[in-house]
């Protein structure tokens, strides 16, 4: 597959638009899913997503093609997500707690976001609520969360898609797991 | 062993493949001896677990066809130019 996308992404390089359109294709779930994590919601995450692309495309001949190109395009898309993260609450900070409101932060003054119809009746409560604790985590530890556990990528690959040192990475992914451990544990 | 410090510091070291043999041992020994730290890795395995359990999404319908629409004119192809 890698192999695939390397010859398409050549044809795009010397103008072939159309074969953007196979490498749309092939990443679109994993890069709409990516974003609607970052996000919690379908409707940013579907224009982000689209957003993402179409800045691939737009930018193609800053791409290396001796790097990997989901590497590239994951961090493109996900410095859009955390760009409108930053864009959404100019004004206060979601984790910041509300004065006399006894411990509550904003969050829970936030309606929770519908759940997805694909998700399984069964389990979709806990799966939701799941969900909901790692959309609440602040986004550096959640991109981190993220690319590790749902989109399986290395820490040395996050390292690269964030461009930032491996030590960081670490830091924030030990720092992510605990702040989620003590979400869940009474769950 | 420092259980706040060291011993949660090395359950991280082995969640990222980062234990040396000795860390290991050490660690092992220590979680047979210490029930909180048990717990505590207990809580960090399972997190884990929850984490990944929470599904695939796919994209919408018509996502290839709409990010398609949106990309700047198609240039002449080079080819076509040379």
């Amino acid at each position: 597959m890698e192999f695939m996308i390397k010859e398409k992404i050549k044809q795009v390089k010397k103008g072939d638009q159309a074969a953007f359109e196979d490498v749309v294709a092939f990443y679109q779930n994993k890069i709409y899913q990516h974003c609607y994590r970052m996000l919690g919601n379908v409707h940013e995450a579907e224009d982000i997503a689209q957003e993402a692309f179409v800045r691939a495309y737009v930018n193609i001949h800053s791409y290396d093609d001796k790097r990997k190109f989901s590497t590239w395009l994951y961090r493109i898309a996900t410095n859009l997500t955390i760009d409108r993260i930053r864009k959404r609450k100019p004004d206060y900070y979601l984790d910041a707690e509300i004065k006399g409101a006894d411990g509550l932060d904003m969050y829970s003054q936030l309606e929770t976001d519908s759940p997805l119809p694909e998700e399984e009746v069964e389990s979709l409560e806990l799966k939701s609520y799941i969900h909901h604790e790692i959309s609440e985590l602040p986004p550096k530890y959640r991109t981190i969360i993220i690319l590790r556990y749902l989109e399986d990528f290395s820490l040395k690959e996050i390292s690269d898609i964030l461009d930032i040192p491996l030590g960081t990475v670490k830091t924030r992914i030990h720092r992510g797991r605990e702040a989620l451990r003590k979400k869940l544990r009474h769950v | 062993m420092n259980c706040k410090k060291e011993a949660v510091e090395l359950m991280h070291k082995y969640l990222d493949g980062d234990l040396t043999k000795a860390e290991e041992a050490g660690l092992i020994q220590h979680l047979e001896t210490c029930e909180d730290c048990q717990k505590h890795f207990h809580e960090l395995k399972r997190t884990i677990t929850w984490i990944q359990s929470t599904g695939q999404i796919t994209a919408p319908s018509n996502f290839t066809q709409n990010v398609m629409a949106k990309l700047p004119k198609e240039k002449k192809r080079v080819s076509y130019m040379r």
